[in-house]
Parts: C-alpha cells; structure tokens; sequence
C-alpha cells in the first residue's frame, strides 16, 4: 500500500479520522489483451458451473448414459470398435449441450450481472469466445469420459486408428456448432428454459432430418420436391459428422460446421452490441 | 472528465432523457437528483457506454462514448442501478476477477486489491459467498469493484441504496475522499445525502435536465425565500413537471 498513513474510513464504521487515499500508482486506462480477456470470461464461467455442481452432474448423468448407450452394443455386436459411441453422440448432445449452454447469458440477463459484464473493457466478441471456450472446457470433459473405452478396445484388440481419430475430430465439430447455436439462442431467450427448449429443438432437427425413416416421410410429402433428401444433403449434421466417424475428413465436413459455427457466434455478438438495455 | 451534448434517449415512443447536457470536470462530486424515473439512470448508462444515446454526444475521460467505448469502459468505475454481482463466487474472486478484467495483474493488482477490500471494509466477508452477504456488505462489494483499477471517472448509480444511517455517513466521507484529482458523479433521489457530499447538483424530472447549480445556491435561494432546501428543490421538479406535461400536451 502506498499511502497508508491514515487510517482507513470504512464504508461501515464512520471514523473522525481521515479516510486513506488510495494507492497513487493507477490501474486506470488498462484493459486485458484479447485473449486474455476471452479466457477470463471463461475461467469465471467454467469456475461458476464446478462451483454450482452442475458441472458434476452433467458430465456424470453424460458418462452413465454414453458409455452403458457402448457396453449394450459392445456386447451385442462384439467388435472392437468405438462406433456404437460415435452413433449415439448426435442425440445425446442434442440434449447435453442445450443444457450447458442454456445458462450463458439468459442468467447474465436475469441477474443483470450482463452490465457488469459488458460496461468492463472487455469487447462482446472476447465475452461471446470466453462462454464458448468454457462451453467447449465442458464438452471436452465429458468427451474425457470416453477414455476408460478407448483404453478398453486397445487392450482388447485393435481399433482403426483413423476413424478413432476421425470420430473424435468430427465429435467436436459437432459439439462446436450445437454450442455456438446454444450460445446464441440463450442470447435470445428472456430465460433458461427457453434457452434450453429452443437449442434442443433445433439440434435435434438437425439430427433427426439426418434419420432415413424421417428423409422417407418428408420425401413422400411432396415427391416432386424431394425435401427430405435436399434437407439431409444440405442442412442435416448426420450425414457430414458420420463422415468424420467412418474416418473420412474432408474439407466440405469441416467448412459445414466451423461456418456455421462462426455465423451463429457472429450472430450472438451482434446481439450483444445492438440489444441492450 | 464528462461532457454531455444534448443527450437523447428514445425507447419507441417513450422519450426517457430529453436534451441533456452538463459537464463534470475533475476534482467534482457532482449529485445527480431527481425522482424515481426521472431519467437518471438512463443518462448514466449512456455515459458507461452500456446503452447508446439515441442522439447527442457524450465524452468520458477524452473519449467518445460511441466512438470509443472500449476508451471509455478502462478509464471508468461505474456501479450499475441494481448492483447486480456474480453470487457464486467469492468475494475475494469477485474482485480478483474485476482486477484481472481491467487488465491489472501481479503486485499492482495485489496493491488494488488490498486497499479496495480494507477502505469499503470487506475484510470479514472476502472469503464468503457473494450470494452470502447482507445487502449493505453486497452494495460495498459493487462499490470496491468500480474503484478497483482507480478509475478517473466515476458513476454510481444509487451509491448509497442498502446502507445503514452509519454506513450513509461512513460512505460520504469515503467518497470525498476519492474526489482528489476525480470526477465523480452520483445519482441519488435524497436530497440531504447530495448536498452533504456534492458542490453541485443536476435536477433531472422527466428525463429532462431542469437544473443544473450549485448547492449553495440552492441553499441561499432557500434562506432569501424563507423555506427548507427540500421545499426549494420540489418547487424546481414541481415547475419541472409541469412545464413537461404543457410540451407533451403541444405535442
């Protein structure tokens, strides 16, 4: 402390002596570096859902489901391999995902901490990276909870390294564009639980237009327009997320999701700059 | 230090701050007065940047707030309306974070951190839960996390909304004492807390600046027409009023 002579007037107990000057030396006109900022935001956010404990449900209520989803079908199939886990990712971030985003800013918004938040020299688009970069903390942990698998199909026999590698890089991708949208819709939503409804609800059309039986319906509504086929060609995650599984990574898989991605988060940070108040 | 032209803030059909403008220079505690939705937060949100004025200018520490509000956001110590604080955390973490958002790091931070926690007398709750505190500590952590990095300018919004009588009084002598080499400008609707702390007072009423003076101004105009100084300053908001309801009505 540098002016510390006086003793201090704390706000609580008024004292007939002077109140102590501050430190001379100012912070003032400082700010974080970008990336600093950004992993700031997500420090406190990531910090945030280990401290609630919802960190610790979610990612064991994910690993329970998951990974009995695998033993069931390991067993049934009997091949060492990690496809009956990839297969059953899309829908189970479908509603994990959702759930971990839903919070982001909708709770900002309610607490009003989004002010506090957005009055710091800290720019929308570090505070937008920041909750996606703890959203993707999240979704790694719960992706970590695969491992004892992986270490299981290596013991007992070989598994295709490149589709390994492949699922997990295609995994992420999806994870990244299911939390970007989440990211944006809690931006939109005036609280949680329409974060959480409208985020599931479009993940999962975006999975389930990805289901034949659902292509086979859409397309017979209007055959001449062949809907459901444009739709899984186009819009649906499944077909370009089963490439990545199946070990084929192109080029197309990954401008679909990091596009997408990038436009939803473009998204999020304009709504932080236009719709305040 | 703050400079407002002719601020204007519309929401739809709502003119909720009608031509504002006034100047705090460094070295002031200005108080901002006036009654419950008078328009006093509005102009401070649009001086912190969090709201973007509908028309006119306003300059905070020699930057624009439209053009520069990342200029603006470092230099300024802004405790919002509601003092809406992250309730999970703790205290010290609280700040710690604060700390680390306007870019202070290693001793410089440390040297922040302890003076904000001893001058707003947060030593017995640092280690809690901010969620845990009452509300007078709560409004005292709000306050410590504006004037962590020593801002030159500073806004609060309602400063002294949850303390206790002691901690009113406490808080006034505190805050005179960061006015050296500061501007600061404070809204409040008690007329006694502004004229004990601030040499000059706005008057807002209906989003427009009816008054912008010295308070012992107000006081001498008090004394020569033989009345309190609040009978003084309801008259202003009374005319004030009024004359808003003829230009509404013209409208």
């Amino acid at each position: 402390m540098s002016a510390a002579r006086s003793p201090a007037t704390a706000v609580a107990e008024p004292t007939a002596s002077a109140p102590r000057a501050a430190p001379t030396q100012r912070g003032a006109s400082l700010r974080p570096s970008f990336l600093r900022g950004a992993t700031l935001v997500a420090g406190r956010e990531l910090g945030a859902s280990f401290e609630s404990g919802v960190a610790y449900v979610y990612t064991i209520a994910f690993a329970l489901l998951a990974n009995s989803i695998f033993m069931n079908e390991f067993f049934l199939a009997g091949q060492v391999e990690m496809a009956p886990w990839f297969d059953s990712m899309p829908l189970l971030l479908a509603v994990f995902l959702p759930a971990v985003t839903m919070r982001s800013w909708a709770e900002e918004k309610r607490q009003r901490t989004i002010e506090l938040l957005l009055t710091l020299p800290i720019r929308p688009l570090q505070a937008v990276l920041g909750k996606l970069l703890a959203a993707l903390g999240l979704f790694g942990v719960f992706a970590l909870s695969s491992l004892p698998i992986v270490a299981m199909l290596m013991t007992l026999g070989d598994p295709d390294l490149g589709r390994l590698v492949g699922g997990y890089l295609g995994l992420g991708l999806l994870g990244l564009l299911f939390l970007s949208f989440g990211l944006f819709l809690s931006a939109v939503s005036a609280d949680q639980i329409t974060a959480f409804v409208s985020s599931a609800l479009l993940a999962f059309l975006l999975v389930l237009t990805g289901d034949e039986r659902v292509v086979a319906v859409l397309d017979g509504l209007a055959p001449g327009l062949a809907a459901g086929s444009f739709v899984y060609d186009h819009i649906s995650v499944v077909p370009q997320y089963e490439a990545f599984a199946r070990g084929v990574v192109s080029l197309s898989g990954i401008l679909y999701f990091t596009g997408l991605s990038a436009a939803f988060l473009w998204l999020n940070v304009l709504l932080l700059e236009r719709n305040r108040g | 230090m703050i400079r407002a032209e002719h601020l204007v803030k519309r929401y739809g059909a709502t003119l909720a701050v009608d031509d504002v403008s006034f100047a705090v220079e460094r070295n002031q505690i200005v108080g901002f007065l006036g009654p419950n939705g008078a328009g006093k937060s509005t102009v401070l949100k649009m001086l912190s940047t969090w709201l973007p004025p509908t028309s006119g200018r306003a300059v905070v520490a020699g930057c624009d707030v439209a053009r520069d509000p990342m200029g603006v956001r470092a230099a300024l110590g802004y405790l919002p309306e509601h003092n809406a604080l992250y309730d999970g955390m703790r205290v010290l973490d609280f700040l710690r974070f604060m700390a680390r958002a306007r870019g202070l790091s290693g001793a410089l931070a440390r040297t922040r951190l302890d003076w904000v926690i001893d001058a707003c007398n947060l030593v017995p709750v640092q280690h809690k839960r901010v969620q845990e505190c009452s509300k007078g500590f709560r409004q005292r952590i709000g306050l410590a996390a504006s004037l962590v990095h020593d801002p030159e300018v500073i806004l609060l919004d309602e400063p002294t909304h949850g303390l206790d009588p002691l901690q009113v009084v406490a808080f006034r002598d505190f805050l005179r004492s960061l006015s050296k080499d500061r501007a600061i400008l404070f809204s409040s609707h008690i007329l006694s807390e502004v004229a004990a702390i601030c040499e000059r007072v706005l008057i807002i009423q209906g989003g427009r600046l009816l008054t912008d003076t010295r308070v012992e101004t107000l006081e001498a105009r008090a004394k020569a027409e033989g009345q309190d100084l609040e009978r003084v300053v309801l008259d202003i908001v009374r005319k004030g009023a009024q004359s808003t309801n003829r230009v509404e009505v013209a409208r």
